[in-house]
């Protein structure tokens, strides 16, 4: 079972990762099996390599740990006019409304809910906030937008490329002045960046990062899977611009698959590792961990815990 | 049995891939296949349109009196003669064919057969102009960044203004739900919803055009929808496609310079034709258009009302 790889050089990581697929006969027998699956149109992602990671004990519930309760909300936005968009509060069993609690964001939050998704992120906030490796975290999952249709016989226009691809200020400013303040009404949130974390998946991935890039006074911790560092709405410039910005307070974290996509919008693998590149020249905090995952959260999924740990591995001290 | 443990494991992707699979050029473009010349000659072409049959019409603004049909051969008549001026085209459900007449500021429907005129808009300088199979039309007025609506009962109205700095070509989704408007003036292509009463609302520039070196000007002209939902619009740098949450997926090369419309036409409506310098040109593709004049595809198959 692989948990966790910490990755102390990025680059000659992926060699041998990449070297390693090249050679494995049963790796590439899956690859093919992916391919017609794809080709048939039954799946899109997520198979083949990617069943080596499994979720760990801190993804499931254990006895003795309080289990935070969940509830759901629908938005209407202003800043993307006409979007109607489910979301969904985390609020752990420990908070009382004494202290400001940190705050986890979570882009296509609905996948990070689902106790059989790859994440189950209630039940890995409730067990690290009962072991004390998290602070009282409000969780925050939030779908992206879709502007619904006048006629049954019309689709929703769905939001989500223009929401998380766009880079800009617009996403955060959606969450800053909407939606952030609604949750507000409810439980209290901190405004100490540090204890406050984006995350997405896929281009979840790079709205978390564009999120913390344009408001690090906000967020000053970014966790991204599988990030969409490429060419979609020209997210692919990050890295060149993390080279040429004057350093920002931010943390990121960052998790890719050498086997990730490789299509019209870019290379997933090759991006995530200019990003990390681009992050250590310019000294950020930060950790990348390259797998051999394709475009699925399994992976983040599995080392969700671990992740969690390492962002807030000082929270105490930090305090 | 593996289809099913995926789908929950990876529910969250899967959803967004199916929602929004990659859609490149090579889904489109057929290997091979280039842009064929099919006229030339004329001043400057522009108003592509098709029937039902894949017969394109299109005008000559520069120096034509009227309007040409090109069959599905290539072979150019007049269609119909002494209206110059002509900027757009598209048929209604009514089988008349609309034009904005931009010179002589109106908005027209010609009757086929009679050559009939029956003017909608007057007072107005209609750029280009799509008609959804209602009948209700909406165009766009470049100059006083407008968009305008002609309903089905015939009321004239101004439905958007501003945003845009050029509003110039105008599509549809295949759904017919969305409105798209491609700026001239600016690097986005927006979209809208269409209200029950054919306002316009929730406007967004939904779409970002590459444009060439140090300008934020895209020349977005001419727009048309394939059956896939897929946008394809002109610009500077050339036919861009765009798939339907708004991802620029490619740019088309043109043959030259100035393209200002595209639609499909030709047999199974399958060619993407292309009117550029006073010449239409034509290229077999893999993707089919669809005609806004018909019920879109599921209120034809649950019998709903179209908008």
């Amino acid at each position: 079972m692989i948990l966790f790889r910490v990755v102390q050089s990025p680059l000659r990581r992926t060699a041998c990762t990449v070297a390693r697929l090249r050679h494995s006969a049963g790796m590439h027998g899956l690859r093919m099996i992916g391919k017609v699956l794809l080709a048939a149109g039954l799946v899109g992602v997520g198979h083949g390599q990617d069943e080596v990671y499994q979720k760990g004990p801190d993804s499931m519930a254990k006895s003795g740990v309080p289990a935070g309760k969940v509830t759901k909300g629908k938005w209407m936005s202003k800043i993307f006019p006409g979007t109607v968009r489910d979301y969904w509060i985390y609020v752990p069993s420990q908070y009382d409304g004494s202290t400001p609690a940190a705050l986890f964001v979570a882009q296509d939050g609905s996948g990070f809910i689902s106790e059989e998704g790859a994440f189950n992120a209630p039940v890995v906030f409730d067990n690290l906030i009962h072991e004390g490796a998290m602070p009282v975290t409000v969780g925050v999952f939030i779908n992206p937008g879709a502007i619904p249709p006048i006629e049954e016989t019309s689709k929703p226009r769905s939001n989500r490329s223009f929401e998380y691809d766009s880079m800009g200020p617009r996403y955060a400013q959606f969450l800053l002045e909407e939606l952030l303040p609604e949750v507000g009404k409810t439980v209290k949130l901190t405004t100490d960046p540090k204890r406050r974390v984006i995350c997405g998946n896929s281009s979840g991935g790079i709205c978390a990062f564009t999120v913390a890039w344009e408001h690090p006074e906000s967020f000053g911790n970014v966790v991204s899977h599988i990030g969409s560092f490429t060419d979609i709405r020209g997210g692919h410039v990050y890295p060149a611009m993390i080279r040429k910005t004057e350093k920002k307070p931010i943390r990121v974290f960052l998790q890719d698959g050498a086997s990730d996509l490789d299509n019209l919008y870019g290379n997933w693998p090759l991006a995530n590792q200019q990003m990390a590149a681009s992050l250590k020249f310019k000294e950020y905090d930060y950790q990348f961990v390259l797998g051999e995952g394709k475009h699925s959260g399994r992976h983040g999924g599995a080392i969700f815990p671990e992740t969690m740990r390492w962002i807030f591995r000082d929270w105490k001290e930090a305090k | 049995m593996k289809r099913v443990a995926l789908s929950s494991v990876c529910g969250w992707i899967l959803a967004a891939v199916v929602s929004a699979q990659d859609m490149p050029l090579s889904q489109v473009l057929i290997e091979g296949e280039d842009w064929q010349l099919m006229a030339e000659g004329y001043g400057f072409t522009d108003a592509c349109a098709a029937d039902r049959e894949g017969n394109l019409y299109f005008s000559d603004v520069k120096n034509g009196n009227g309007i040409f049909k090109m069959d599905l051969t290539g072979k150019v008549s007049i269609w119909r003669d002494g209206l110059p001026g002509i900027s757009g085209l598209q048929f209604g459900p009514d089988g008349k064919l609309y034009a904005c007449q931009n010179k002589q500021e109106r908005l027209i429907r010609i009757v086929p057969g009679s050559g009939e005129v029956e003017v909608l808009a007057e007072g107005v300088r209609p750029n280009d102009l799509v008609v959804t199979a209602l009948g209700a039309v909406y165009f766009t007025d470049t100059k006083p960044q407008e968009i305008h609506s002609v309903s089905v009962r015939g009321e004239h109205r101004v439905v958007h203004r501003g945003d845009l700095m050029r509003p110039n070509g105008i599509t549809l989704s295949p759904d017919q739900g969305t409105l798209v408007v491609s700026d001239h003036g600016a690097k986005f292509v927006w979209a809208f919803r269409i209200e029950s009463n054919g306002d316009l609302a929730h406007g967004q520039p939904y779409m970002t055009v590459a444009t060439p070196p140090r300008t934020e000007e895209s020349k977005g002209d001419g727009s048309t929808t394939d059956a896939y939902g897929r946008y394809y619009v002109t610009t500077d740098v050339g036919l861009q496609m765009f798939d339907p949450t708004g991802r620029l997926c490619g740019v088309i090369a043109t043959p030259a310079p100035k393209a200002v419309s595209v639609e499909f036409a030709g047999p199974g409506l399958a060619y993407l034709y292309l009117a550029a310098d006073g010449k239409i040109f034509r290229r077999k593709t893999a993707s089919a258009g669809v005609l806004f004049q018909e019920p879109p595809f599921l209120a034809r198959v649950y019998g709903a009302a179209a908008r």
